[in-house]
């Protein structure tokens, strides 16, 4: 690891418990770089979005703290945490609330007490880089379909400029096509310089997009590695009943053929395809 | 299977209410007994719309202009209530959080058993077996909804209605809003229905990886019409046109399509992972010899 990375984020031995008494995280130590496009994965209840709500400042940890861009977030103020980590909730309609979508965007920027002639130009900045058409400006969020409604609440998170978005299942209820539209977008965002955390149950999607996968369960960390090397960690996956894409299964029950374990999507069992062929006739040869 | 078809579909057009366009485009369609359907298609094609017009709440709950006819179990959609439909076709919802309507597992089952008039022991008798069939042991039947896992509770929600004894059950998109566990639970449920219930069963699905082997026929639907109709050996063949309308194929079948296009494999498509390592293996190997 070079020693220029840059960790914005920093979780430290951080404990978190619900007022009920639940248990959501033990013990996680985890560290984000900029412009680093990050999953986190795990069952319902392993602690995935607790922790995203831990980095968004959302929440406060019970035990350890959470450094986001320098900030304490037990002792930053929302106006700040907001302009640094945005957090999409994974249904839209848990996070909009106003008439039109053009007071939705407005919303955060107008509680920064900014001017409305700037409030007005990241309203437009927003809606172009989410790829939403003017004409939905004085339209109802509500009535708009799925697709649409969570591009609204994606685009009212960046009008407040945050360097983190953090997208709680972006493609459940999606279909194919719409699920890459949006993932599509946020590596779009990921090349403009926002670092992106995404928690996803789709592994294809997890696979194709993300640089680093975070595996929790049962609230604790267990395991932390670029992507394309957790998932030949499928002993520990196994732990979080997480199963690698089909394409890597593939691959791995083919490695008697000299196919490799990290396969990552369909292109690339095609590419090891042809060199498992090559060595193989080499062999034939000799 | 009889040569009579449960549910029938003739020349059925439905455009929703203030709508421009029609959602269902000159739908015919026969539905035989004891088949296992698989709708799929990207959102907003129809497949819904196609689920609701099978069970009656189309066109009776919906305002909009139909065309065609629906018969279902010998009704027609047009002249029976959803009410009279639902006793011989269930119909279970992706969230299972919309369709709790009471307070505890055993009263959420026997709701719609007791709206059928049915004697005590022949309702406690259809309890045990759907919630044998859908893997629930007895002390869920206590529980209240908010103690259970969202695949706990789809299995609640598909136990109450197939407790109903329904000639066809509709499922759309059962597993979309459930984690990895709960998705398999809901899997496991609808791999039993199709061994030891001899029901008609359509389901709306977008991931294919589990649901084409259970599958005796796929339906693709795409911008209101029937694209394809076919067994899922014969819809999996053509890789590229099923691509071309959004539908996205397990990963397993895209590459051999493309081992097949390079002279590599040749054959149809499996249909299961393990059917997929074997051609894979014996492709490379016949290669290679």
């Amino acid at each position: 690891m070079s020693s220029e990375k840059n960790a914005v984020i920093k979780v430290e031995n951080v404990s978190f418990t619900y007022p009920d008494g639940t248990v959501a995280l033990v013990n996680v130590d985890l560290e984000i770089y900029d412009r680093e496009f990050v999953a986190f994965i795990g069952q319902n209840g392993s602690g995935k979005t607790t922790l995203a709500k831990l980095i968004a400042g959302l929440l406060k940890p019970t035990e350890g703290r959470v450094i986001v861009y320098g900030m304490d977030t037990r002792k930053a103020s929302i106006h700040q945490l907001a302009t640094h980590v945005g957090y999409v909730f994974q249904n839209p309609d848990h996070q909009l609330f106003n008439m039109t979508v053009y007071d939705e965007v407005a919303f955060g920027p107008r509680n920064l007490m900014l001017p409305e002639e700037e409030v007005r130009k990241r309203v437009m900045e927003s809606i172009k880089i989410v790829g939403l058409s003017e004409e939905y400006l004085n339209e109802s969020p509500f009535f708009l379909p799925k697709g649409l409604r969570q591009r609204v609440a994606i685009a009212s998170i960046l009008a407040l400029r945050p360097k983190t978005i953090i997208v709680d299942e972006p493609t459940t209820g999606q279909d194919f096509k719409q699920s890459i539209e949006i993932m599509d977008f946020l590596k779009h965002l990921n090349k403009l310089g926002h670092t992106i955390i995404i928690i996803t149950h789709e592994m294809e999607i997890v696979a194709r997009y993300a640089d680093r996968t975070v595996v929790l369960a049962n609230g604790r960390k267990i395991l932390d590695e670029p992507t394309r090397i957790a998932f030949t960690r499928t002993d520990v996956l196994a732990k979080a009943f997480v199963k690698p894409p089909q394409i890597t299964r593939l691959a791995q029950a083919l490695t008697d053929l000299g196919f490799r374990r990290d396969i990552l999507t369909v292109d690339e069992m095609v590419e090891d395809t042809k060199r498992v062929l090559e060595r193989n006739r080499k062999y034939r040869r000799r | 299977m009889s040569n009579k078809p449960i549910i029938k579909i003739t020349n059925l057009w439905w455009k929703y209410e203030g709508r421009k366009n029609w959602a269902l485009k000159n739908i015919n369609l026969e539905i035989y007994p004891g088949e296992f359907i698989a709708i799929v298609g990207p959102n907003e094609s129809g497949k819904t719309t196609l689920a609701m017009s099978m069970n009656g709440l189309i066109p009776n709950n919906y305002k909009g202009f139909m065309k065609g006819d629906v018969i279902v179990a010998g009704m027609d959609t047009k002249k029976y209530s959803t009410g009279d439909i639902s006793k011989k076709v269930g119909f279970v919802f992706s969230d299972p959080e919309s369709q709790f309507l009471t307070m505890t597992v055993e009263e959420e089952i026997a709701f719609g058993l007791e709206n059928l008039g049915l004697p005590v022991e022949e309702i406690e008798k259809r309890i045990k077996w759907a919630m044998k069939i859908t893997g629930l042991s007895e002390e869920f039947l206590e529980k209240p909804p908010y103690e259970l896992s969202g695949g706990q509770k789809q299995r609640v929600a598909i136990a109450a209605v197939i407790a109903m004894k329904p000639e066809v059950l509709i499922l759309d998109e059962p597993t979309s809003m459930l984690d990895p566990i709960g998705k398999t639970e809901v899997l496991n449920v609808l791999k039993e229905l199709k061994r030891s219930y001899n029901a008609t069963i359509i389901v709306i699905e977008h991931r294919l990886e589990d649901i084409a082997p259970l599958a005796n026929r796929m339906i693709l639907i795409y911008n209101g019409e029937i694209l394809k109709d076919a067994p899922p050996k014969e819809f999996f063949d053509d890789i590229d046109f099923l691509l071309k309308h959004y539908v996205f194929p397990p990963e397993a079948m895209v590459y051999i399509d493309k081992l097949r296009k390079f002279g590599i494999y040749e054959g149809s498509i499996p249909l299961t992972f393990d059917e997929s390592v074997k051609a894979v293996r014996e492709s490379i190997r016949g290669i290679t010899k």
